[in-house]
């Protein structure tokens, strides 16, 4: 009997929190690191005990848990979801580390919060019953109201965070309708994912869970027009919890897992709706880079931009496509989180990410000024960082799938690179004319750590691609023959 | 047609429990009233309401959920006294018995007047809940309900928190009465139409009355007057207006609990509207359904508006209960099932956010929205607690709501569709808008100048009472199958009455 290496990636970290009230505060942080550590180890095993080759869905964990209605508590994971966990542990971890001195208003409360969403979010990456799914889907709005709430950096975040978790909230409705609807059209109440992918349905029942699931998972995305609260949430939260919340793509993880191979027939269907709501999505992150003067709000667009190029791969229905855009993802999880993080270092020196607060930041600050343009090169797809693998496949699928929209995303995504140069420049190179510039201080050592591991992950990923590339690819094309079944 | 059966008590339990269920709070009022004001009086008082906790909870081990019969009856001839329960009215008793228990814990640091008198009466009321919850006799439901109302009208009128309170107790002596005038009406009307047909019987007892449901325009009447009798009780949209003029002025926590924190509306209709005049329910159930409808969104912009806390609970208590009338009327086992079970679960949350409000009047004096501030940082722990429950109400997963809320969404699709179920279901965003805004102003929000900063800390008694309703909200959120399995075939069993 295996060791249930799932079940711990989301006990763990609720353990920890528990733990943290029964230690004394001050060892708080410390706790903290300990457990996500741990997680972040119990992550690689799962890595390590994952088969490439072998069957769909791995280290499966099933115990019934409301038996009257079929639901059961089952776990699993495969090639597209078994990436993303270590992706989520260092990407706590590195939320944790980039905020190590700032909580000192309730730790224990904030931390506990911390660990429960990072419990909640292991659980959506890997449940595969769909009240399972939908009850950690859910549960990440409770550490994240609360977070962005108690903890948020403007006068306005209270009500940043009312309207995330209403506009989160009212997206589970269709979410839960679409799952309701898909347990009841099957001969007896079922929830669990493998059995619901075996029966196919009839085509008026997927046209209704594919038009909910699109709606529901859209909303966190998020895409166009069903982004409004993205912006501000990034203006109003601390570069550390936007980090986690950009950087964990969950929404078009739902997409992959869920939405299209529940409803193959109509998804391929309605392949310009998914390809169209894709391509504007991503002109609208990109042009809306141009705009911004608030490096944070430019980000929260250029994250916003990525995720229509990865729906504007999934829109070609082939592996390529999917296998492309989990990479993509999980790179931007690096890249953007990364990102988000260092703007944080940034706010904390100066106080502001606005570049008409900055200016000449460079000089001052190199290394600071050099993981910014790493990450930014990682987030418009250079070659040669860890982007690139992923960007290409999907660009070259959404090109032979959808012609048209993939001309216009290769257009669109100059135009964010040319927005992401500009704002660079004028945020860190000129001459520094504010005294909060000119004092500020380089990276310390414990931000240095984050920068490094960025770099290495980001270079590494983006030079030597094939070992994560042949982790997915198996899954990526079963779900893809899946779709055409 | 569905049929009702009974299994007495002998064959499954050594003791008539259910009439010691019922004797169990009346005794405990004589004795707590017999101590007058001593300090004895406020222990006997707690020591009762846990004793009754203790015994609904033997009856519900006693009990086999999987039989659609009531079970445990007792009857006795001479004076109609039959009573029987099944897993629906057990789901009841032990909200009311626990709540009943927070409330003994929560009176007691109160320094309130009389805390002797204030238990026996709340000990009455708890009876007069049993007495509903537990008798299938409707002439006895009456009586009980007579009973329960008294009692809340005698704590209004002794204990309440403002001045202000002569109108609101008009108001609700004017609702109450005429609300169970109409249900009497409605009884009387079953009670005559048995009697026309068995030959000058009159009789109350729902076993009785079921095999015999009157025809055409009797059967309308008696549905309209026990609906809405039964609508006033609830309270359902538009007959609330008591709810929040007794919710700001009244006795805080304890008369709201009392009146709505167990929903003997949505039981009654459960367990005699849908039975008795099954064809009467088919026909109106679109004019029932759109009027909850409206009344979720309607109260719900109430809700917004207001800027006192106590009198925002009121409209959120409104709101939500509409969303149980679309489960009930649902017509549906699951849509029942989860609307019982949503029923108890907003008892629950709502009683423990009125309890909150209460500690927070304590602290404060106050419970205008505009003079509260920062709380969180005093009170960090009823502040997370009035959250939770909030969440609760919301139907957020982890929570008894969860599941509820998810059987009526079955229950809805089935009946309505998808469309008026999403809007239903978007009643619950709503809810979370006003209650998350409430909450934001009242504990979140910066902390204003010349305020009182001096809020005292959260109390081992707080502690005690949230902790409770908390930690029973979140087992029965995570474990709920028992609860699943204790309403499955009683709701089967009244669903079955209407097909």
């Amino acid at each position: 009997m295996n060791p249930p290496l799932l079940s711990l990636l989301i006990f763990l970290p609720l353990g920890g929190a528990v733990s943290l009230w029964l230690l004394p505060a001050r060892a708080s942080r410390h706790v903290v690191a300990l457990t996500l550590l741990l997680t972040l180890a119990v992550s690689a095993a799962v890595l390590l005990s994952f088969d490439p080759a072998g069957a769909r869905f791995q280290l499966i964990e099933r115990a019934p848990w409301i038996a009257s209605l079929n639901v059961h508590y089952l776990l699993a994971v495969d090639g597209l979801s078994v990436l993303f966990l270590p992706a989520t542990a260092l990407l706590f971890l590195g939320s944790l580390v980039a905020s190590w001195n700032l909580v000192t208003d309730a730790p224990r409360l904030h931390y506990s919060l911390l660990l429960l969403l990072q419990a909640a979010t292991m659980g959506i990456f890997c449940a595969l019953d769909t009240v399972l799914f939908f009850f950690f889907w859910e549960l990440t709005l409770l550490p994240l109201y609360f977070l962005l709430g108690r903890w948020g950096v403007t006068a306005s975040s209270g009500q940043a965070a009312t309207r995330y978790f209403l506009i989160m909230l009212a997206a589970g409705i269709p979410l839960l309708i679409a799952f309701i609807v898909l347990a009841t059209s099957q001969p007896i109440l079922s929830f669990d994912l493998m059995a619901l992918l075996a029966t196919p349905l009839p085509h008026s029942t997927q046209t209704v869970v594919f038009l909910l699931c699109l709606l529901g998972f859209g909303v966190k995305v998020p895409l166009v027009p069903l982004h409004t609260w993205l912006p501000q949430f990034s203006l109003a939260a601390p570069g550390s919890l936007t980090a986690l919340l950009v950087g964990l793509k969950l929404g078009v993880f739902g997409l992959i897992r869920f939405a299209i191979p529940l409803t193959p027939a109509v998804a391929q269907e309605l392949h310009w709706l998914l390809a169209g709501l894709g391509t504007v999505t991503l002109l609208y992150g990109a042009v809306g880079i141009l705009g911004q003067t608030n490096l944070r709000i430019a980000l929260a667009y250029a994250s916003i931009c990525h995720v229509g190029l990865a729906v504007l791969g999934l829109a070609s229905f082939t592996a390529q496509g999917v296998q492309g855009a989990v990479a993509l993802l999980l790179s931007f999880t690096v890249a953007t989180g990364g990102a988000f993080l260092l703007l944080e270092f940034l706010r904390q020196r100066t106080g502001s990410t606005d570049i008409n607060a900055l200016g000449g930041a460079a000089k001052t600050m190199p290394l600071l000024a050099s993981g910014m343009l790493i990450c930014g090169l990682a987030g418009v797809g250079m070659p040669g960082t860890s982007s690139f693998p992923g960007e290409f496949p999907l660009i070259l699928a959404a090109l032979q799938s959808h012609t048209g929209a993939g001309l216009a995303a290769l257009f669109g995504l100059s135009i964010a690179a040319g927005g992401f140069l500009a704002l660079y420049r004028k945020a860190f190179f000129g001459p520094v004319s504010r005294p909060e510039v000119a004092q500020a201080e380089d990276l310390r050592l414990r931000e240095r750590v984050v920068l490094i591991a960025l770099i290495v992950m980001i270079v590494g990923i983006g030079l030597y691609p094939a070992p994560w590339f042949d982790l997915i690819r198996p899954t990526a094309e079963a779900w893809a023959a899946g779709l055409n079944k | 047609m569905g049929a009702l059966s009974e299994i007495f008590w002998q064959q499954q339990s050594s003791l008539p429990l259910l009439i010691c269920l019922q004797l169990l709070p009346l005794i405990g009022a004589a004795v707590v009233f017999a101590f007058k004001e001593r300090s004895t009086a406020v222990i006997a008082g707690k020591v009762f309401a846990l004793a009754e906790l203790l015994l609904c909870i033997v009856a519900t081990s006693r009990i086999n959920p999987t039989l659609p019969a009531l079970q445990l009856a007792e009857r006795f001839d001479l004076i109609a006294y039959h009573v029987a329960v099944d897993g629906l009215s057990l789901i009841f008793l032990l909200v009311a018995a626990l709540l009943t228990f927070l409330m003994t814990l929560y009176g007691m640091s109160r320094g309130m007047i009389s805390p002797g008198r204030l238990f026996a009466v709340l000990l009455i009321a708890e009876a007069g809940l049993v007495g509903m919850l537990i008798t299938v006799n409707l002439a006895w439901f009456c009586v009980f309900s007579a009973l329960e109302l008294w009692a809340v009208f005698y704590l209004l009128r002794r204990w309440a928190s403002s001045r202000a309170e002569i109108q609101a107790l008009a108001r609700f002596i004017q609702y109450q009465a005429f609300g169970w005038a109409l249900f009497a009406g409605g009884c009387v009307v079953l009670g005559w139409g048995y009697a026309d047909a068995s030959g000058g019987y009159w009789s109350f007892d729902l076993f009785e009355l079921v095999g015999a449901v009157p025809p055409g325009k009797f059967q309308t009447a008696a549905f309209y007057l026990l609906f809405y009798g039964l609508a006033v009780r609830t309270p359902l949209f538009p007959l609330h207006g008591w709810l929040p003029n007794m919710a700001q002025h009244g006795l805080i926590a304890v008369a709201p609990a009392l009146m709505v924190g167990v929903k003997v509306g949505i039981y009654g209709m459960v367990r005699f509207v849908l039975p008795l005049t099954p064809a009467a329910v088919q026909y109106w159930q679109p004019y029932v359904v759109g009027f909850a409808m409206a009344g979720i969104f309607f109260t719900a912009a109430l809700a917004f508006q207001q800027t006192n806390l106590r009198r925002l609970l009121a409209f959120a208590v409104v709101s939500h209960t509409s969303l149980l009338v679309i489960g009930v009327f649902s017509l549906h086992e699951s849509g029942i099932q989860g609307a019982i079970l949503l029923a108890a679960n907003f008892g629950l949350a709502a009683t423990g956010m009125w309890f909150i409000v209460g500690f927070v009047f304590r602290r404060t004096g106050t419970t205008e929205l505009h003079e509260l501030s920062g709380l969180f940082e005093r009170i960090p722990f009823l502040a997370i607690a009035f959250l939770g429950f909030g969440l609760a109400i919301v139907g957020m997963p982890g929570t008894p709501g969860f599941d509820a809320a998810h059987l009526v969404l079955e229950g809805a699709i089935d009946s309505f569709g998808a469309l008026s179920t999403v809007a239903a279901a978007l009643g619950n965003v709503v809810a979370a808008g006003f209650l998350l805004w409430a909450f934001q102003r009242a504990f979140l929000s910066p902390h204003k100048e010349g305020r009182e900063l001096d809020v005292d800390r959260t109390l081992p008694m707080e502690y005690v009472v949230c902790g409770i309703a908390l930690a029973a909200m979140l087992a029965i959120g995570v474990f709920t199958e028992p609860w699943l399995r204790l309403t499955e075939t009683a709701s089967q069993a009244v669903a079955g009455f209407i097909r």
